[in-house]
């Protein structure tokens, strides 16, 4: 695994996971977990947010020092959820509907890898103006600075 | 002097930021269009195969990658992103001695045997023949992660872009105040 890089993962919708996964991207084995999540109607808000922490927001030391640590004994009743942990994710895909549900998680992701890319669903185009990026981006710039 | 050199720094980080940034959108909305592609040839490839057809039941329960990244260090020490896939080998090189061979009558060419690792095509999680449509489909996404890959990169660099220029800022203000 270590020679062959990271890998992208994936968090959204059917038709999003469907497709990428399509593109190639998908790792599930046995042993492995998976590096997508398909979102439903019935997905909690915990389990993205779980995901998503687990995928790339956390390393060994912060897990404990988070307010928002989770149950180790809920993270090993939901195996797919060990991503955390996980050093082997390079790229995190979330559609930008299911980034909003979980919007404090990706702002306080300050790492630069894994990268999350906000990308749109069928239902929801995408709105720069959501961005965590960009959203930072723009305060970059105040009058203060430009003078 | 100090002041003035910061300045220019300032400018000129701020520039590379905003040409960063101007990329970043570009390559986002050929992100976006590809995606949208994709949907439109997997909503297709239902139409052609059957609503359930084109899913999760279909995901096989062994998945191997084909896509990964690559991650390496530029000069100025950021990462940077780069797709490797699964097979990537120099293409066959078919001499004029093989094609002669191949033109002989009779004479059958020995299959050479796959040397990437066996990750089966996700194509052939929905069947053997596949429509037009499906294999569009792929191609779309494909191309949709090169571009992801791409704008991955630049996010590295816009995000070290802007710790330096806040960075720059502070030391701009303080020369400022220590000059006052």
């Amino acid at each position: 695994m270590a020679g062959r890089g990271k890998l992208i993962a994936v968090i959204g919708d059917e038709d999003t996971v469907t497709g990428f996964l399509l593109g190639g991207i998908g790792e599930l084995n046995k042993n492995r977990h998976p590096n997508f999540l398909v979102v439903e109607k019935d997905t909690t808000v915990n389990e993205i947010e779980d995901t998503f922490r687990a995928l790339g927001a956390f390393s060994a030391g912060e897990a404990e020092a988070s307010p928002d640590h989770h149950d180790p004994q809920l993270l090993n009743e939901t195996p797919n959820r060990q991503f955390l942990n996980r050093d082997d994710i390079g790229i995190i895909l979330i559609n930008q509907y299911i980034a909003e549900m979980v919007r404090h998680a990706l702002d306080a992701h300050q790492r630069s890898i894994p990268a999350v890319l906000e990308i749109p669903s069928k239902e929801h185009p995408y709105d720069a103006a959501k961005d965590s990026i960009l959203r930072r981006a723009r305060g970059m710039f105040t009058a203060e600075d430009l003078r | 002097m100090a002041a003035a050199d910061l300045r220019a720094e300032l400018d000129s980080l701020l520039l590379q930021l905003l040409w960063d940034l101007e990329e970043l959108e570009s390559k986002r909305v050929a992100l976006n269009a590809r995606v949208e592609e994709g949907w439109l040839s997997l909503s297709k490839a239902r139409y052609a195969m059957g609503a359930k057809s084109v899913g999760p039941l279909q995901y096989a329960s062994r998945m191997e990658p084909q896509v990964c990244v690559c991650t390496s260090e530029a000069q100025n020490g950021l990462q940077k992103f780069r797709v490797v896939r699964a097979g990537a080998q120099s293409p066959e090189e078919v001499g004029p001695r093989e094609a002669a061979l191949r033109r002989r009558k009779g004479l059958t060419r020995i299959p050479e045997p796959e040397v990437f690792s066996a990750s089966p095509n996700p194509l052939n999680w929905f069947g053997i023949l596949v429509p037009h449509s499906l294999r569009q489909a792929q191609a779309s996404f494909q191309e949709g992660l090169q571009l992801a890959v791409d704008m991955a990169s630049l996010q590295i660099h816009i995000n070290w872009g802007r710790s330096q220029l806040r960075g720059l800022q502070e030391k701009l203000k303080q020369l400022e105040l220590g000059a006052a």
